[in-house]
């Protein structure tokens, strides 16, 4: 369960949204609707004013590296490292080595069939690459801001990544310009100028 | 006619009639064996050691802080950066005198541990640090400042701390940047003279023992106190010009190299 109430003032824009759920939830706006703001803040890279709890913990006190929310955009990488480096980087630091079964089973499923240096491959191997990295490191919950934006079948890759998120207790929130990507998604919430404006 | 390529040319032909004029006269008329001299060479190798090693320093030491205010937003902290290259530079080798003094508690205090800083390399490179670590913060705050965040702050997500995530992350994607600072302040660390004339006039230590930095060696043919007088300042002045010219303008290409 991932619960946030956030608000908080960029300049003239104002943030005021509320957001509960579990499993995979799609944050669907137009492009200022506040989506972007929203995830920057529940990642802990904005002071805001109210809370953020991620399967019943208060994590809003905490710095980023102690949240255990890992937010994903599309040019979330390290494009020093090697791809197998690269997606074992986040567990490594945890002092955890995920099982070699489970690393083959997300780079099957999420279409990782390519080695290489980071830097040198296309953008959408890059974004596949990082989100598999953030889904091997076990964290809490995962916010992926327009990461799943211009991927191959990108419909299928998204149930994919929510179906693994969910089968290892990781509760997904991915933000969309387009509201028909709430039928991939357990929960639908609608930005508009700041605000949650419906749910689902 | 194009007046801003014209205006912009003679500004730059003012900047470098002094390094012309002691390049034409060091090389031709005024030449002079003192100034090619092994005691000259050996000055040069040891402004090149010393600042060699004080950007090796400014690397290790600084870069945390060029990151941190690229970073942050700590206005007090960047304005102080900047202090000692705003201060009249004897004031530095003074400063560094007093510290390390055996009438001040400071000294007192670093004597004991064997730190003096009085005609030693210790006390050459750390004003060469004084001196050139803000051109190096100043190169690399920008660099930092227009690398996109996202990759840091994957790695904060992921666990990372910040300083976790500028050496593991940031820095192993900066080289161009790191490299372009480095010469820009070794180049800086070359130029200087008025901090280590008071504190390193010359250094007791092997193997650089009674030799003094180029440009107090410059200063000292330059003041009658070696043989060769001024024909021989302005020959030194020469081979030291085209030393340091190769450092400055390779810190300039990687400079726009960095910025395409």
């Amino acid at each position: 369960m991932i619960e946030a109430s956030v608000r908080l003032r960029l300049g003239e824009f104002q943030l005021n949204a509320d957001l509960r759920g579990d499993g995979v939830i799609c944050l669907a706006g137009k492009n200022g609707s506040g989506k972007t703001t929203l995830m920057r803040a529940m990642a802990g890279f904005l002071p805001f004013e109210g809370f953020v709890r991620v399967g019943g913990a208060d994590v809003t006190s905490l710095p980023t590296e102690k949240r255990n929310l890992v937010l994903v955009t599309p040019s979330s990488c390290f494009p020093h490292l090697g791809v197998d480096s690269h997606l074992i980087w986040g567990a490594k630091l945890k002092g955890s080595r995920p099982p070699d079964g489970y690393l083959l089973k997300v780079k099957s499923e999420l279409g990782i069939d390519f080695g290489g240096k980071v830097s040198s491959l296309s953008r959408g191997m890059r974004q596949r690459v990082s989100l598999a990295t953030v889904l091997i490191s076990s964290p809490r919950a995962i916010l992926v801001d327009e990461a799943f934006l211009g991927l191959h079948e990108r419909e299928t890759f998204i149930s994919a990544y929510g179906a693994m998120a969910k089968a290892a207790g990781v509760d997904l929130v991915f933000s969309s310009q387009d509201e028909a990507d709430g039928a991939l998604a357990d929960h639908l919430f609608l930005m508009d100028s700041g605000m949650v404006t419906q749910t689902r | 006619m194009n007046w801003l390529r014209l205006i912009s040319i003679a500004s730059l032909l003012l900047l470098l009639v002094p390094i012309f004029v002691l390049l034409y006269y060091g090389l031709g008329p005024f030449r002079n064996a003192a100034g090619y001299s092994v005691e000259v060479f050996r000055s040069i190798a040891l402004t090149l050691f010393s600042s060699a090693l004080a950007v090796v320093v400014n690397f290790v030491l600084f870069t945390p802080l060029a990151y941190y205010l690229a970073r942050g937003n700590d206005r007090v902290t960047e304005s102080l950066v900047d202090i000692p290259i705003s201060v009249p530079h004897p004031i530095i080798g003074v400063a560094l005198l007093i510290l390390d003094s055996p009438v001040t508690p400071t000294g007192r205090f670093l004597l004991a541990l064997h730190i003096n800083f009085y005609n030693t390399m210790l006390g050459l490179v750390t004003a060469l640090v004084i001196m050139s670590a803000p051109i190096y913060v100043k190169s690399m705050q920008p660099y930092f400042e227009s690398k996109d965040p996202s990759p840091e702050e994957l790695a904060m997500g992921l666990g990372a701390s910040k300083m976790r995530t500028l050496f593991s992350i940031v820095l192993p994607d900066s080289l161009d940047g790191l490299t372009s600072a480095s010469l820009v302040s070794m180049s800086r660390a070359l130029s200087e003279f008025g901090s280590i004339s008071i504190i390193a006039f010359y250094v007791l230590q092997y193997p650089f023992y009674g030799v003094s930095p180029a440009s107090v060696t410059i200063y000292e043919f330059f003041s009658g106190n070696m043989a060769g007088g001024l024909n021989a300042a302005v020959t030194a002045s020469a081979a030291m010009i085209l030393v340091a010219i190769p450092i400055t303008l390779a810190g300039h290409f990687v400079r726009r190299r960095t910025s395409r």
